[in-house]
């Protein structure tokens, strides 16, 4: 393994709902003021900003991007949006690692929050079920119904069960055993709700094949953290989280309707990058924060990832590997289908709590290597989720 | 009485298209060097390309597939597809072979198959958009 040369040295969170008044930039600039203070830093310190919003895949949502850091007050020499649906921690490491490179900044500021429960609430009073209904340029699907994510992401689970034979059953096991992990977590959305595999298949179909139990929240609650070089965050507060790897892949890289496409995600290519990087193979992970907008997405990853092979992650799944107490520790938050939706940001902040061994009643005993996906930014609707990207995090 | 659903989103890329769907023409670009064709517009992925599309075209398509995948909404996400539910969308394999996503009317949800030949019918929803939807083929 080559020498890590960056770290995350500070970790802000702030979960929802959101009381009344406050919005998503707000809960940006809390959340940057705490993982300032995580790292043992002053706002004067942070020379460069780059937050972190859910373009393509989640619609076109500018409202918000007056900079938080005008909000935050902090010395920022750069400042500016970057993410691809809900791939967003990744990408924001890449671009911020170019300015840590040059020697344009010491310490980067990383923030993304969202306001989607609010919004959501106001859109159910038109009529509108889901995240804040908005339109997308040159969007295809939306005359025949293609409306929101389930849509389109439902295709992959359909063209899944039809190629292997994967049950909807094994599927609800995924969402029933992150549902347990977020009953070790305190601030997840479902603490204290159980579900069963029974409860899972009676819940509602809402587009089929996938029933309300297979589909991630919408959430209100912003993560920030805080970049800098290895020098520098050996001198800090708390200790290191050093990024090991990260890798990129796209769906576009063969044609977007291969038939590949709707059985893997475009993880080859990330996993390859992010690993070598890294120095490690899929069994040196301790713990895996897996991009879950849908149960779907997590049984691909699974099987992409190489802890199952092509067409039995439903088996795997089923088995039980992936809760509490499983060999491969998966969502420990409970991720988007039961703790919170920040894209890749809830899988973030959960390996950093992990790796700090500060995770509570959930601790992986022992975590020193996380991975943390990103996902997101459809092509077109019919929409491929474009981008994959791998982060790889040790301590 | 107004349309109550979302119209399409058109720009200049998907533009001709959209005006072959209201003459009842089921158009896809094509490269005219190999023949091979794409969907969405896009330059050929097998040869070096003129510039702007020069060698490719929107042709006439058979308007023929099979369901690739499909999905059933069973609760309507935008208030104009109330009374629609349940309604199907799926992926159509085209026989030119780009993936095309629509709506599969003409037989009921319970009845679409993946593998299920359909075929192209128009809906027209308002004097300006017609829309491309798919249906159990007839026999050819």
């Amino acid at each position: 393994m080559g020498k890590p040369r960056y770290a995350i040295v500070g970790l802000g969170m702030v979960t929802g709902p959101y009381p009344e008044g406050i919005t998503a930039r707000a809960a940006e600039a809390e959340a940057g003021r705490q993982a300032i203070a995580d790292a043992g830093l002053r706002r004067g310190d942070i020379d460069g900003a780059v937050q972190l919003r859910r373009t393509a895949g989640g619609g076109e949502r500018t409202p918000w991007a007056d900079a938080f850091t005008r909000m935050l007050g902090v010395p920022a020499k750069f400042f500016f949006t970057v993410g691809r649906g809900g791939a967003l921690a990744g990408l924001g490491i890449g671009t911020a690692l170019g300015f840590l490179e040059l020697g344009i900044a010491k310490y980067v500021l990383i923030a993304g929050g969202v306001e989607d429960w609010k919004s959501s609430r106001r859109t159910k009073e038109q009529g509108y079920r889901g995240m804040v209904h908005s339109e997308k340029a040159g969007y295809w699907g939306k005359p025949f119904g293609d409306l929101r994510a389930p849509s389109h992401h439902s295709f992959l689970a359909a063209r899944h069960m039809y190629e292997y034979g994967t049950t909807s059953r094994q599927l609800g096991m995924i969402a029933v055993q992150q549902r347990a992990w977020a009953c070790l977590n305190p601030r997840a959305k479902m603490y204290g709700r159980p579900i069963t595999i029974e409860d899972h298949q009676s819940s509602p179909y809402v587009v089929e094949p996938y029933h309300l139990l297979d589909i991630c929240l919408v959430s209100d609650g912003a993560v920030a953290f805080v970049l800098t070089t290895a020098e520098r965050a050996r001198d800090l507060a708390k200790k290191p989280v050093w990024v090991m790897g990260l890798g990129t892949g796209e769906v576009a890289e063969s044609l977007w309707w291969d038939k590949q496409n709707y059985t893997h995600l475009a993880v080859k290519s990330a996993k390859e990058a992010a690993f070598a990087q890294a120095g490690i193979g899929v069994t040196d992970i301790d713990v895996a924060q897996l991009y879950d907008c849908f149960t779907g997405e997590v049984l691909f990853q699974l099987e992409d990832y190489g802890w199952a092979k092509k067409g039995e992650g439903g088996p795997f799944a089923e088995a039980g590997h992936i809760g509490p107490g499983g060999d491969i520790p998966v969502n420990t938050s409970g991720g988007l289908l039961s703790a919170y939706h920040y894209g890749d940001l809830t899988g973030l902040s959960e390996a950093v709590m992990q790796l700090r061994g500060g995770a509570g009643e959930r601790q992986v005993k022992g975590a020193e290597v996380a991975l943390v996906t990103g996902h997101g930014g459809e092509l077109i609707s019919p929409g491929m989720c474009s981008i994959h990207t791998s982060l790889v995090l040790g301590v | 009485m107004t349309y109550a659903k979302p119209l399409p989103n058109v720009d200049d890329d998907s533009r001709p298209q959209w005006e072959g769907f209201k003459q009842r023409r089921f158009l896809l670009f094509r490269c005219k060097t190999c023949g091979t064709w794409y969907w969405p517009k896009s330059f050929c992925r097998k040869h070096d390309n003129e510039p702007f599309f020069g060698n490719l075209e929107w042709a006439e398509a058979t308007g023929r597939g099979k369901v690739f995948a499909f999905n059933i909404h069973r609760m309507a996400f935008h208030p104009g597809f109330a009374n629609d539910i349940p309604y199907v969308y799926a992926l159509i394999e085209l026989d030119e072979g780009p993936l095309f996503g629509t709506n599969i009317v003409g037989c009921a949800p319970e009845d679409v198959q993946v593998g299920m030949p359909v075929e192209v019918t128009y809906e027209d929803i308002t004097p300006e958009w017609t829309l491309p939807k798919f249906k159990p083929a007839r026999a050819v």
